[in-house]
């Protein structure tokens, strides 16, 4: 799988709880698909938002490999990780975590303020991408002001505003009401097949499991299943994508472990055709 | 424009209460340092124009008259001192600078009041008139009136003022009819006002002097008359009849009851006779107290090109009069500690308001962490909240001194300088006083600025996973 956005290889991880060692993941395996719309499923303390934690490379592991569209981020340092998370990886949050000070526009603009991009510039992709999300008349209102649909989309095009290779989302609809919910996944998905952004959830939401490409099921720290959509029937382009029924088991020299190509299309030219359709 | 000020100014503004009671702090911190800072300053300046309105800013005199010539101060006594004068005004480096040069002469006596038969030792200071009166108008910084005008200018030679106290002790009072003078109980025959008459061997000696025959005529026709006895450079008494023309308080009481003050020409009359007037010293009063040291360093460069080989010395009023600095470096210490007190105080106050602020926002920065921000980014972000708050306060307790010092100033307040006789106007001088008003604004912005380095560096070190866990 030499295009995977990301692979964990013989990752353990545990957390110090007072005297204890808690393990949470022990030596999980397992690749993401670029382009894909990968689900982690599995029961509460399965080890699901630890293994989010790692893929966006917000933590490292005690032990094993984990490489983030072909850089193995065991090698960075503190900075060059914050780096690397800012220019290739997106986040959604259950609470939405926008920053309460700043308006709508402001929320998405902040990662490229950053990344220094040039102010016009910046202007030009925060309205396209509100607009994409459809709040393009909210980009003055701050998060408080905003419904918790609106928010959670303000959060996606904070996430998307970088153009990142992988989107990270801890059940990014636990907090929204089913039919707002059912917008944000339909929201998510266009984008992911529209850019073939790779997007990685941890959710109990049926909607979300029923668009999954991909299905990695967890239990007890480590991976009980992996379930993959076959190629042709995936929206997004992965030309060398293969399919994967068992339980993942990439090496410590995984083919994914080689750097990619950045994805072809991250441009958002797309944006300047408005607000989405349902897809 | 989304910056790190902006996005620190608004973190501010989101938790107006606690902000408010921070900026608070420091205000009233930055006001309290900066009232006493601005009384201080007051008290340095109303000390130093009145020395430099009695003694000017620097004396030329003998290299010995500081330390020994209290004893016998004519000893020291400068010949040929109208030439040194003379080099002094007429000095083009000079000219711009200097505002009086006047010779004085000091000498101890003895001053009597035959009448009311009491006598005790005095200093006797001769001055030229008008220019203490020139002096007494230099006025640097502003002040209310700290002396008011010389009573002797435009009076005959033979007119003298005293100290409040020695009128006290000479039973001057009444007839000079100074106020809150207390008088001695009228059981001790001794001490009346209605004395003796003048010995008459006194009498031929003040006879000698011309002059004195009107002062006695003065004293006759019911005006204050006072017997002035010193010893000449070669041991011979004089004796001067003069009419006192007015009490005046010197300050301290020590001075208070055995100065006077007469006409240089009488001083010198009584103390040289027909001899060679001299001075014991020079006073040199510029329009610039900054200017000192470049006047002195002038000033001594003239005398060794008008008396070559000379004694004598250059001494600005700092080193004349040392309660001076000592003054000064107590109030020094007392803002010291009044600073590092206020300093502490806000240390801890903006300390803790920016570690609420970290624990309030534990997950906003664990959201920006995750978005990309440095933990350097982070670490600015609340160093810049801390900076802003100090800046914010040090500006609210600059212009809060600036209104209490001003409402104080109006309310026209005295004080006795400790030691001292005489009020002196109380004021607090903040405005004009930049470098105190810039060293604790900068002070204060510099501690509030340290005070948010901890938690900031505590914030930016969070984990970002555990950081997140706070949504």
């Amino acid at each position: 799988m030499a295009d995977a956005v990301a692979g964990l290889s013989a990752v353990t991880k545990s957390y110090r709880m007072d005297d204890v060692t808690v393990p949470v993941l022990q030596g999980i395996d397992v690749e993401i698909r670029p382009g894909c719309f990968t689900v982690l499923l599995g029961p509460s303390g399965s080890g699901k938002t630890t293994l989010l934690n790692l893929v966006g490379c917000l933590d490292r592991p005690d032990a094993g490999k984990v490489v983030v569209a072909g850089t193995d981020i065991g090698g960075l340092n503190d900075d060059e990780l914050a780096d690397f998370r800012a220019e290739n990886i997106g986040f959604v949050f259950q609470s939405f975590n926008l920053i309460p000070v700043l308006s709508a526009f402001e929320n998405v603009e902040y990662p490229l303020v950053l990344a220094g991009m040039e102010p016009e510039r910046r202007r030009r992709r925060v309205s396209r991408l509100l607009d994409a999300v459809g709040l393009a008349d909210r980009a003055r209102n701050r998060p408080g002001q905003l419904s918790g649909g609106q928010r959670q989309r303000v959060a996606i095009a904070r996430a998307l505003a970088r153009k990142p290779r992988l989107v990270i989302a801890d059940e990014p609809t636990a907090n929204l009401d089913s039919r707002t919910g059912a917008a944000i996944i339909a929201l998510m998905r266009w984008m992911q097949q529209k850019f073939q952004i790779s997007f990685i959830f941890s959710s109990h939401d049926s909607g979300l499991i029923k668009a999954a490409d991909d299905l990695i099921v967890l239990r007890d720290g480590v991976i009980q299943s992996v379930r993959r959509k076959p190629e042709e029937g995936r929206a997004a382009a992965t030309a060398t994508a293969k399919r994967e029924d068992e339980v993942g088991g990439a090496g410590a020299d995984a083919p994914w472990a080689a750097p990619r190509a950045p994805l072809p299309d991250t441009d958002f030219s797309f944006l300047q055709d408005g607000t989405p359709a349902a897809p | 424009m989304l910056t790190t000020l902006s996005l620190a100014a608004r973190n501010l503004l989101r938790n107006r209460r606690r902000s408010l009671a921070t900026l608070l702090a420091l205000a009233i911190g930055a006001s309290s340092v900066l009232l006493f800072g601005g009384y201080a300053a007051d008290i340095r300046a109303t000390l130093l124009t009145d020395y430099v309105q009695n003694g000017g800013h620097l004396r030329i005199q003998h290299k010995d008259f500081y330390l020994f010539g209290s004893g016998n101060p004519t000893a020291y006594g400068i010949a040929g001192y109208e030439q040194i004068v003379k080099a002094i005004e007429d000095d083009p480096e000079l000219k711009g600078e200097l505002r009086v040069v006047s010779p004085t002469l000091v000498f101890g006596g003895l001053a009597g009041n035959y009448e009311a038969g009491v006598s005790r030792p005095v200093i006797g200071v001769g001055y030229v008139a008008d220019d203490v009166a020139r002096m007494r108008q230099w006025n640097e910084f502003g002040l209310p009136e700290i002396n008011g005008p010389y009573a002797l200018v435009g009076a005959p030679d033979d007119a003298v003022i005293v100290g409040v106290g020695l009128a006290r002790v000479l039973l001057l009072c009444q007839k000079l009819q100074v106020p809150d003078c207390p008088r001695p109980s009228a059981a001790d025959g001794a001490s009346t006002e209605q004395g003796a008459a003048l010995p008459d061997d006194i009498a031929a000696l003040a006879a000698a002097e011309p002059g004195d025959a009107a002062a006695r005529g003065a004293a006759a026709a019911g005006e204050v008359s006072l017997e002035l006895l010193a010893t000449q450079p070669r041991g011979s008494p004089n004796v001067a009849a003069v009419k006192v023309r007015a009490a005046e308080d010197q300050g301290f009481k020590e001075l208070d009851e055995v100065t006077v003050k007469l006409q240089l020409d009488q001083a010198q009359r009584l103390v040289y006779g027909k001899g060679e007037p001299r001075a014991t010293a020079i006073m040199v009063q510029i329009e610039h107290t900054a200017r000192i040291p470049q006047v002195a360093a002038r000033l001594g460069q003239l005398l060794e090109r008008t008396v070559p080989g000379h004694a004598l010395t250059v001494m600005d009023f700092r080193a004349l009069n040392p309660f001076f600095d000592e003054t000064i470096a107590l109030f020094n210490t007392i803002f010291g500690f009044i600073f590092v007190l206020i300093g502490g105080i806000v240390l801890f106050t903006v300390g803790n308001t920016m570690m609420a602020a970290v624990m309030e926002r534990t997950a906003e920065i664990g959201t920006v962490r995750a978005v990309g921000l440095r933990q350097s980014g982070i670490r600015r972000l609340f160093v810049t909240e801390g900076f802003l708050l100090g800046c914010v306060g040090a500006v609210t307790g600059v212009v809060t001194a600036l209104v209490l010092a001003a409402f104080v100033n109006a309310l026209d307040l005295s004080w006795l300088p400790p030691g001292s006789s005489t009020p002196l106007p109380l004021a607090i001088r903040i405005f004009g006083e930049y470098g105190m008003i810039a060293g604790t604004a900068v002070g204060l912005v510099v501690i509030a600025t340290l005070s948010a380095w901890l938690p900031a560096w505590r914030a930016a070190r969070l984990s970002i996973v555990d950081a997140l866990r706070h949504a």
